[in-house]
């Protein structure tokens, strides 16, 4: 049975980080990176549309949590790569290794993460495997041995084609994942996770983080909407910007 | 070192960007002659896969390229092929050390790297002029595309540039409806400003086209004010809005994320402050 699989990347809550007097506060619960439920919830569509076999790759790290939480949505396996630490070259090398052994009719994946943001895995990754890249992806659709894809590029679309296997990067309105039920929970608990240490030593080194805070002024104006317009009017002009 | 530096970009401001972030000898890789770096090579198409393969033929140390969705889609298959390591929107750029913006807009990241290396970089004013000694080279981007263009959309009447609007008056689901736009416009109309959106209003309900987005995935935005109307205050929005010099917002709660990543919050209803406001500035 061929497959699709859905990439997903594990982060702290960034609803939930704190910028503290000490640094950022990182100590948050994990989640699946925001586009990458959107890229779940493609893959999960393809499987119920095409009868594929729904794959699912993770790496970094492996939260029980969260990979329970991508197999209640609909993925039928999930391969997790552990890793300590992590670059874009070292994840797509250790992701490539795996799709290998899978070959995959799709692999999807979000447009970016939102501990890094960076944008360019996908890409990375299409050039390791060799695939066809579709980047931008607000809808998609298999056509035989095509995949046909729409693609947004902010100031105007794209629609295009290629051939399969190929690789997407989704954007969030691609879909709106699903919420799984009381039974697909259940039912997650069953599926195999197949568990992979890796050892890749990063090329690019993070030697600091430390909070981005612009200090805002925070005034807040109450009362009648007429006279807080002209208090707000008042700041304005005494900040030079009206 | 005799090192070659690949600078590629569709839009000539982030080859100025590139520019003044590196010594020595450039190539510059254009889509239009630009006139820039001891020599541009000028290709005559954009393709993703094909662009890379012709930086990668180059044999760079660096690459420096842009970060708009396809300068970043040419820059991450430039470093698969190279194999070599790729930092994504770096602000900072000295020697072996960058920095990058993480964590949704809220820490930013100090990195080491060694060469050869792919940097996407952030777009920066700069003053770098045309040289008039750079040899222009006609690019033959040989090679089978993977990725055939079936259609292309662009907007009526172009699209609006968020990135450097100096004002923008931005909806989010506190407007209540598509309708209650309309009192967004017009405010933005009487403040000579650009009208933008948090991802629910453009990508979700589409209250208003998808180009206006602002945010981590969507425009980052940079304007001296900027007027945020019943926007919770995601960390994904305030991604794409910390460097407003001003930022003001309006909302019925006072206990709203954004209430706390603004300059003035409004507590009150934004139709409401759209009308007053609008009347009154029309008024100065």
């Amino acid at each position: 049975m061929s497959s699709v699989i859905a990439l997903f990347k594990i982060v702290p809550d960034d609803t939930l980080i704190r910028i503290t007097q000490t640094g950022l506060d990182l100590n948050v619960p994990y989640k699946i990176s925001t586009y990458d439920k959107n890229a779940i919830e493609e893959a999960v569509r393809m499987k119920e549309k095409y009868s594929l076999k729904a794959m699912g790759i993770t790496a970094g790290v492996t939260d029980r949590k969260s990979i329970r939480e991508a197999l209640a949505m609909g993925l039928d396996e999930v391969v997790a790569i552990e890793m300590r630490e992590m670059d874009i070259q070292t994840t797509a090398e250790n992701i490539a290794e795996q799709v290998k052994g899978l070959s995959p009719k799709l692999i999807i994946g979000g447009e970016t993460t939102t501990d890094s943001s960076g944008g360019v895995f996908i890409p990375y990754l299409a050039s390791l495997l060799n695939y066809p890249i579709i980047t931008y992806v607000k809808s998609l659709t298999l056509i035989e041995d095509k995949v046909r894809a729409e693609r947004n590029l902010t100031s105007f679309t794209q629609t295009v084609e290629s051939e399969l296997p190929a690789i997407v990067s989704v954007v969030g309105e691609i879909n709106t994942p699903r919420i799984p039920g009381v039974k697909q929970i259940l039912e997650s608990q069953k599926k195999p996770v197949k568990t992979i240490n890796s050892t890749a030593i990063p090329k690019v080194k993070i030697t600091a983080i430390t909070p981005y805070t612009i200090q805002r002024k925070k005034v807040v104006i109450e009362g009648k909407m007429d006279e807080a317009v002209d208090k707000l009017l008042q700041y304005l002009k005494g900040e030079g910007v009206l | 070192m005799s090192s070659t530096v690949v600078i590629y970009s569709e839009d000539v401001d982030y080859i100025k960007t590139g520019i003044a972030s590196t010594k020595g000898k450039t190539i510059v890789i254009s889509p239009r002659e630009v006139r820039l770096g001891d020599e541009n090579h000028v290709i005559n198409e954009i393709d993703e896969q094909l662009i890379a393969e012709y930086i990668a033929r180059l044999k760079p140390d660096l690459v420096l390229t842009g970060s708009s969705k396809r300068d970043k889609t040419v820059a991450g298959l430039t470093a698969g092929l190279l194999r070599v390591p790729i930092i994504p929107d770096v602000i900072e750029l000295s020697e072996n050390k960058a920095k990058r913006v993480v964590y949704s807009g809220m820490a930013i990241a100090e990195l080491e790297f060694s060469y050869p290396i792919v940097i996407t970089l952030v777009k920066k004013n700069t003053d770098i002029r045309e040289n008039p000694d750079c040899k222009i080279i006609k690019a033959d981007l040989s090679g089978n595309s993977k990725v055939k263009v079936v259609e292309e959309k662009h907007k009526e009447g172009g699209s609006i540039d968020l990135s450097s609007a100096q004002i923008i008056v931005s909806v989010g689901r506190g407007v209540g409806s598509k309708e209650n736009v309309k009192y967004a416009e017009e405010l933005a109309n009487a403040l000579g400003g650009a009208v933008g959106g948090s991802r629910p209003v453009t990508a979700e309900l589409g209250w208003l086209p998808e180009d206006r987005q602002i945010g981590l995935s969507g425009t980052k935005v940079k304007p001296k004010l900027y007027i945020a109307l019943g926007i919770s205050g995601q960390p994904q929005h305030l991604a794409g809005i910390k460097d407003s010099k001003i930022i003001v917002a309006v909302n019925k709660d006072k206990n709203a994320p954004i209430v706390e990543n603004a300059d003035y919050t409004i507590i009150g209803d934004v139709i409401e402050f759209c009308k007053v406001f609008a009347q009154k500035v029309k008024g100065i």
